[in-house]
């Protein structure tokens, strides 16, 4: 019984992602609506890399936005060089970053939580201004970078329904291996270090090594997001990299609620959903959003996604006990 | 030119240090790590502007209110917010997060209510510059020194000779053992908020009048305030002070004789190499191992 109502919603939404594009675009006439499904699908790839390092392996990075400006940059910069296909040079732009991500994460495990935000915030600062100010112009600094489209085999995606199926398939395939991830050894090993550290240790796991490698998985599928950004806008700038979306990835994840999939799902959702109401306010965006963020906070720490699961249970248990 | 670089170096190095001596108290206090310190630091600095410039209140009047104020608006923080959060028992990134939160809308705030261009002070003296051996010094820059040495002494006085800053440090220590000896906990930890509230505030009357006062001016500031913090040794208040001074005068140094444009990414990438390879400081204090 269950399992066919599971399956009956996957089935529903698999529909609706489907029809979605056509749908916003061909009958609603919103072409801006699959843009905005485009940016949500790429931060929720963004920040389950996030949620990998955060929500299962408990170590905090308030410096993401580096590793999405990375990927961004890297892809950007190796595309006009070399010429190579941008689907190759999204790749090695993630694995760049990748390679980042361990590196720091190399000395930085060894700090604490309070010290570990302050050195990923320094790293994203470094980044930030490497790329604002870059030694002989390589990224173009303030003006940024225009770029191309992907092209699949001579194919391009040049309208963003296109483009909202290709990253709905990378979606598809980041989550998967997620969900792998996290319920495999590796997975289980994160979460025994977010737990106790020091019991993890004893238990006989290499902390340090998979702390590195919690980092490195992390900021490959930021990465990622970040190529797939570049490409869908076709411009970069300084701009997008700033701390400030550090913290929005960061808020994202913690407004859905960390360690899951669904909760991240709902956290970027609701925070592009925020995002948009408050463009037309922009001279009061950062206060509104610093109240809204606060409140929540105050409220309900567990995240949107936590609080809905347990008004659920709350309501399930009730009709149990009532059944 | 050389005496010039010592004396801004001195400058901003001193607001650093007020700032990481800010961060250490709530460290030592709460445990905890607070992102406001440099949009306090604006703050103060548009109350000055608005109570001296505007108004047209005594200089010396005017900063006391601004202290008064910045005062009352850190103990309102930590009792209308992080002692909640705590309380909730939350994970420590929500508490980090709710500063962040309140920096937004402390520096937004603070745009929509005094606009978003660049404030300047009337000058504080009719005196246009104090002669050091026979060199000129801006009387404004030579205050800043001044009341920031002045400061850290009365400040030290107050830690380590009377009771409430004996009570702070004992709090500080081992709260249960304080509570047991009659110690106010939540009281001290609202004070140290307030205190370091206090100090952002006086540090943004003293930078204002050199600088000017616009929105952002806090948040580069807050950071390399960081920086500072964690290169004399996070928590040590001494270390704070130190720390300050010697990252303002490199980067004032670097940025005279190298290049000026990189001049942030300096205090980044000092405040990198401290964490990975000197994570306690120059003072050595145990707060960031494992």
């Amino acid at each position: 019984m269950k399992t066919t109502t599971f399956k009956k919603q996957y089935i529903l939404t698999g529909l609706f992602l489907l029809v979605f594009p056509f749908a916003a675009d061909k009958v609603f006439n919103w072409n801006y609506g699959v843009l905005l499904a485009n940016f949500c699908i790429l931060y929720i790839i963004a920040v389950s890399g996030l949620d990998i390092l955060f929500g299962y392996s408990g170590q905090i990075s308030m410096g993401h936005a580096a590793f999405f400006c990375i990927g961004a940059y890297g892809s950007v910069l190796l595309h006009q060089h070399t010429g190579l296909p941008v689907i190759l040079t999204i790749c090695t732009g993630a694995v760049l970053a990748t390679l980042v991500g361990a590196l720091l994460a190399y000395p930085a495990s060894k700090l604490v939580f309070h010290f570990l935000s302050l050195a990923t915030i320094a790293f994203g600062q470094v980044v930030y201004q490497l790329v604002a100010q870059s030694p002989g112009n390589i990224t173009g600094n303030f003006t940024g970078k225009f770029t191309d489209t992907i092209s699949l085999f001579g194919w391009k995606l040049n309208s963003y329904t296109k483009y909202y199926f290709f990253s709905i398939v990378c979606l598809g395939i980041f989550l998967f291996i997620k969900i792998n991830l996290v319920n495999s050894r590796v997975g289980r090993a994160f979460i025994a270090i977010r737990e106790n550290s020091h019991a993890a240790n004893g238990m006989g796991i290499n902390v340090r090594k998979y702390k590195v490698i919690a980092f490195a998985t992390s900021a490959f599928y930021t990465a990622f997001a970040g190529g797939l950004y570049a490409h869908l806008v076709r411009f970069i700038s300084p701009d997008t990299f700033t701390q400030k979306q550090s913290v929005m990835f960061l808020t994202m994840l913690l407004f859905g609620g960390s360690a899951s999939v669904g909760g991240t799902i709902t956290g970027v959702f609701t925070v592009q959903f925020l995002n948009e109401i408050l463009r037309s306010a922009e001279r009061y965006q950062l206060l509104i959003y610093g109240i809204l963020l606060l409140t929540v906070i105050l409220a309900f720490p567990g995240g949107l996604y936590g609080l809905v699961r347990q008004i659920l249970k709350k309501k399930g248990g009730k009709s149990d006990a009532a059944g | 030119m050389l005496f010039q670089i010592i004396v801004s170096g001195l400058v901003i190095g001193s607001i650093y240090g007020l700032i990481a001596l800010g961060y250490s108290l709530i460290y030592k206090s709460s445990g905890l790590m607070s992102f406001v310190q440099g949009d306090m630091l604006t703050f103060g600095a548009f109350l000055g502007y608005t109570f001296y410039g505007v108004m047209g209140i005594p200089f010396i009047l005017s900063f006391a209110m601004v202290i008064l104020l910045m005062f009352a608006l850190g103990f309102a923080i930590e009792k209308g917010v992080i002692h909640r959060l705590v309380a909730k028992n939350v994970l420590p990134i929500y508490t980090v997060l709710a500063t962040i939160a309140i920096s937004y809308i402390i520096q937004n705030g603070s745009m929509v209510l005094f606009g978003s261009d660049i404030k300047y002070f009337p000058p504080v003296t009719s005196i246009k510059g104090i002669r050091v051996l026979s060199l000129n010094v801006q009387t404004e820059a030579a205050l800043c020194i001044a009341a920031s040495v002045v400061f850290m002494i009365l400040f030290n006085f107050f830690m380590n000779r009377t009771p409430l800053g004996t009570a702070m440090r004992a709090a500080t220590m081992d709260p249960m053992a304080a509570r047991a000896c009659g110690i106010d906990v939540g009281l001290t930890t609202g004070l140290s908020w307030a205190i370091a509230s206090g100090i952002a505030g006086f540090a943004g009357m003293l930078i204002g009048p050199v600088y000017g006062v616009y929105t952002t001016l806090g948040s580069v500031i807050g950071t390399k305030g960081f920086s500072s913090a964690v290169v004399g040794g996070y928590g040590n208040m001494l270390g704070a002070i130190v720390g300050g001074v010697l990252l303002g005068l490199t980067e004032t140094f670097l940025s005279a004789y190298v290049s000026s444009a990189h001049k942030d990414i300096i205090a980044y990438f000092i405040l990198l190499l401290f964490l990975f390879v000197k994570p306690t400081g120059i003072f050595n204090e145990r707060a960031i191992a494992d």
